[in-house]
């Protein structure tokens, strides 16, 4: 699929970007997650190559489908660790909005008015991850961790403990629900990677997001809201965290305040193979689009292989290491 | 260039390294049967396995065994049941880790025309009848009766006069709320026993200790435990042997585990109630090939239960 010249012009655009200052924003590929994009290829035509079940339609948008989640999650994570942030709550924030959209849907409510209340749970929880880490000085490490608890234990809470489930089918539409052949989960994949992209890429608030990972305290000198936009990107990482809830709870047709448990390490997972620096002010969206598809790509690959749940976890723990260590090689590589 | 080198060479070793294990399931022709566990981190269902991949042996299916990291990741298991159909199975069989969310993936199951044993766990039975899912069959032992099983004996043993503690599993799990249900049932007939303290301590040892830990503090007066599983009865014990109360208070479990049963001989706990998970294996693989072979299976299969005591713990 890509051909020499794709390959030419990625060299150049690399011979490029050494010249100007090295910044790649968005879904642009960088020489980085061009070589993401080769490992997953390279990946699927193993997977091709040993299973006849892995390149078939169904299965491919199975991947797609089971990514998707991880994939929602981790377009928050981008927004924070390109700040150089961390967010370890989102997992226990998918839980919650979850309960919450169940609780509200329970009552008898409109997904008109479900929606917005789950959606607007994350976002708080977001927020308030922000404004403790902005205004309280607070490391972003320590704030998630209590919020990790904090938002787990509200919707245990809320729920007793017990799932809530019983919803209308048009609800259940958001995951079985399809246009033309594609399932509703991709499409929601889709359309929040299509906005956060045009957020990173084309606003303010996305340059600033590189610029405070980049340098904090040279962008909070040039005059920027620096604790305003750092709050609004955690804000932004409860937000998708809040949609992932929304997808997961329509896909099991059911919230339960347990679920999401280690999404935190998935979601970082996938935005680290993409490229993003954990220094902050270097990744794109793409590049965790790729990341996550990679870690989706392997756990249905091995479960068609018939790779035992053991040798699964040995094996995706592996790729990240090794997806980190390439990064860590290559940047060295080109600062000497 | 290099890194691609080294990402194409990982890939091939990865490749390599799974290979061994594709050639075995699909080369034979053999018929297919999934399993597909809650979790292979506890020996209940290490013990499923072995049962299922004897009678598998035995009857010359393949049997594909996979299971989520954790318990209760019912979406993991999801995933695992979508991409196990995509292979081409035969017959499916599963201990939901959901009774309701995993309704989901059974829908899709159903549609590729893969038989379903459902092992263990009950489906919720009202999601699933909305779903238009029906298993083929039910494999699994009756918790209530087993949560009654030990409420009896625990009656039984203290002459009707208790002050007792419960260990719940997950709340929301059937397998923990059936035993719970089964147990005060059993009781309630004696108005001597009082449930002083009933807190969930997930299925988990660590759990127990510290919940139970906690549970003695507030009420020195407990003198009899009630764990819905073992993992959850032998962190009791060690908190119980923490507190200098060792075999003071009568604990009994549920699954006898080989550390369970140890404890018994020890007589640090009194009693557990066993299940056959060997054998729930044996049978729901069984009646997945009776299926691919156009027979009907029973629809309920109920394993057999047994007390474990003192007196006949081997």
């Amino acid at each position: 699929m890509l051909t020499s010249t794709a390959a030419q012009s990625e060299r150049a655009k690399r011979d490029d970007a050494a010249s100007r200052p090295p910044r790649s924003r968005g879904l642009l590929l960088s020489a980085r997650q061009f070589g993401t994009v080769i490992g997953l290829a390279a990946l699927c035509a193993t997977l091709w190559i040993l299973t006849p079940h892995f390149l078939t339609l169904s299965n491919l948008l199975n991947v797609a489908e089971q990514t998707s989640i991880n994939a929602i999650v981790a377009v928050g994570m981008t927004f924070v660790i390109l700040s150089a942030g961390i967010d370890l709550s989102v997992g226990s924030i998918v839980a919650l909005s979850g309960v919450v959209l169940g609780t509200v849907l329970q009552a008898g409510q409109p997904l008109a008015v479900a929606l917005p209340a789950a959606l607007a749970a994350g976002f708080g929880c977001g927020l308030a991850n922000g404004a403790l880490i902005s205004w309280g000085r607070l490391p972003p490490f320590i704030v998630t961790l209590g919020t990790m608890s904090i938002a787990r234990g509200a919707a245990l809470l809320v729920t007793e403990g017990r799932p809530i489930s019983g919803f209308d089918a048009s609800f259940r539409l958001l995951a079985t629900g399809r246009i033309g052949f594609l399932p509703a989960p991709i499409l929601v994949m889709a359309l929040v990677y299509l906005i956060a992209h045009v957020v990173l890429a084309r606003t303010t608030f996305g340059r600033y997001v590189y610029a405070i990972g980049g340098n904090e305290e040279a962008t909070r000198l040039s005059g920027v809201a620096v604790r305003f936009h750092k709050t609004m990107v955690y804000g932004v990482s409860g937000l998708t965290s809040a949609v992932a809830a929304v997808v997961l709870t329509a896909r099991l047709n059911s919230a339960q305040p347990i679920a999401g448990i280690m999404y935190e390490l998935d979601a970082i997972a996938a935005t680290v193979i993409g490229g993003t620096s954990l220094m902050g002010g270097e990744g794109t969206l793409g590049g965790t689009l790729v990341g996550a598809l990679i870690m989706g790509v392997l756990r249905n690959g091995l479960n068609l292989l018939g790779v035992s749940s053991f040798l699964q976890q040995i094996v995706i723990g592996a790729v990240i290491v090794v997806a980190v260590l390439l990064d860590t090689v290559l940047k060295r590589k080109h600062r000497t | 260039m290099k890194k691609l080198q080294a990402i194409v060479s990982i890939l091939v070793a990865l490749a390599s390294l799974s290979c061994n294990r594709d050639t075995t399931s699909t080369s034979t022709g053999k018929p297919t049967v999934a399993l597909v566990l809650k979790t292979l981190n506890h020996p209940y269902f290490v013990d499923m396995r072995r049962g299922a991949q004897e009678a598998a042996d035995r009857l010359g299916v393949t049997l594909q065994v996979q299971a989520a990291e954790r318990e209760i990741d019912v979406e993991k298991q999801m995933q695992i049941v979508e991409n196990l159909i995509q292979t081409g199975i035969q017959a499916l069989c599963i201990t939901p880790s959901g009774s309701r969310e995993i309704v989901s993936a059974l829908v899709k199951a159903r549609d590729a025309k893969v038989p379903i044993v459902v092992v263990d766990t009950r489906l919720d039975a009202k999601a699933a009848a909305d779903a238009g899912v029906r298993p083929a069959t039910f494999v699994g032992s009756d918790n209530y009766e087993g949560g009654k099983l030990a409420g009896e004996y625990l009656v039984k043993i203290t002459n009707g006069t208790a002050r007792v503690a419960v260990l719940e599993g997950i709340p929301g799990h059937e397998t923990g709320d059936s035993r719970l249900r089964g147990f005060k049932d059993a009781v309630k007939s004696s108005p001597g026993i009082s449930i002083v303290a009933s807190q969930p301590a997930n299925w988990e040892r660590d759990q127990g200790f510290n919940v139970f830990q906690n549970m003695l503090q507030a009420h020195p007066e407990i003198d009899s435990v009630f764990a819905c599983s073992d993992l959850m009865a032998l962190g009791a014990i060690e908190a119980l042997a923490a507190a200098g109360k060792a075999g003071k208070v009568r604990v009994v479990g549920f699954d006898a585990l080989d550390d369970a049963k140890k404890a018994i001989a020890a007589g640090t706990m009194a009693a557990s109630v066993a299940q056959f998970p060997s054998e729930m294996g044996r049978v729901a693989v069984e009646n997945a090939v009776k299926i691919i072979r156009g027979e009907t299976p029973a629809p309920d299969v109920t394993v057999k239960l047994e007390l474990v005591t003192k007196d006949n713990v081997k």
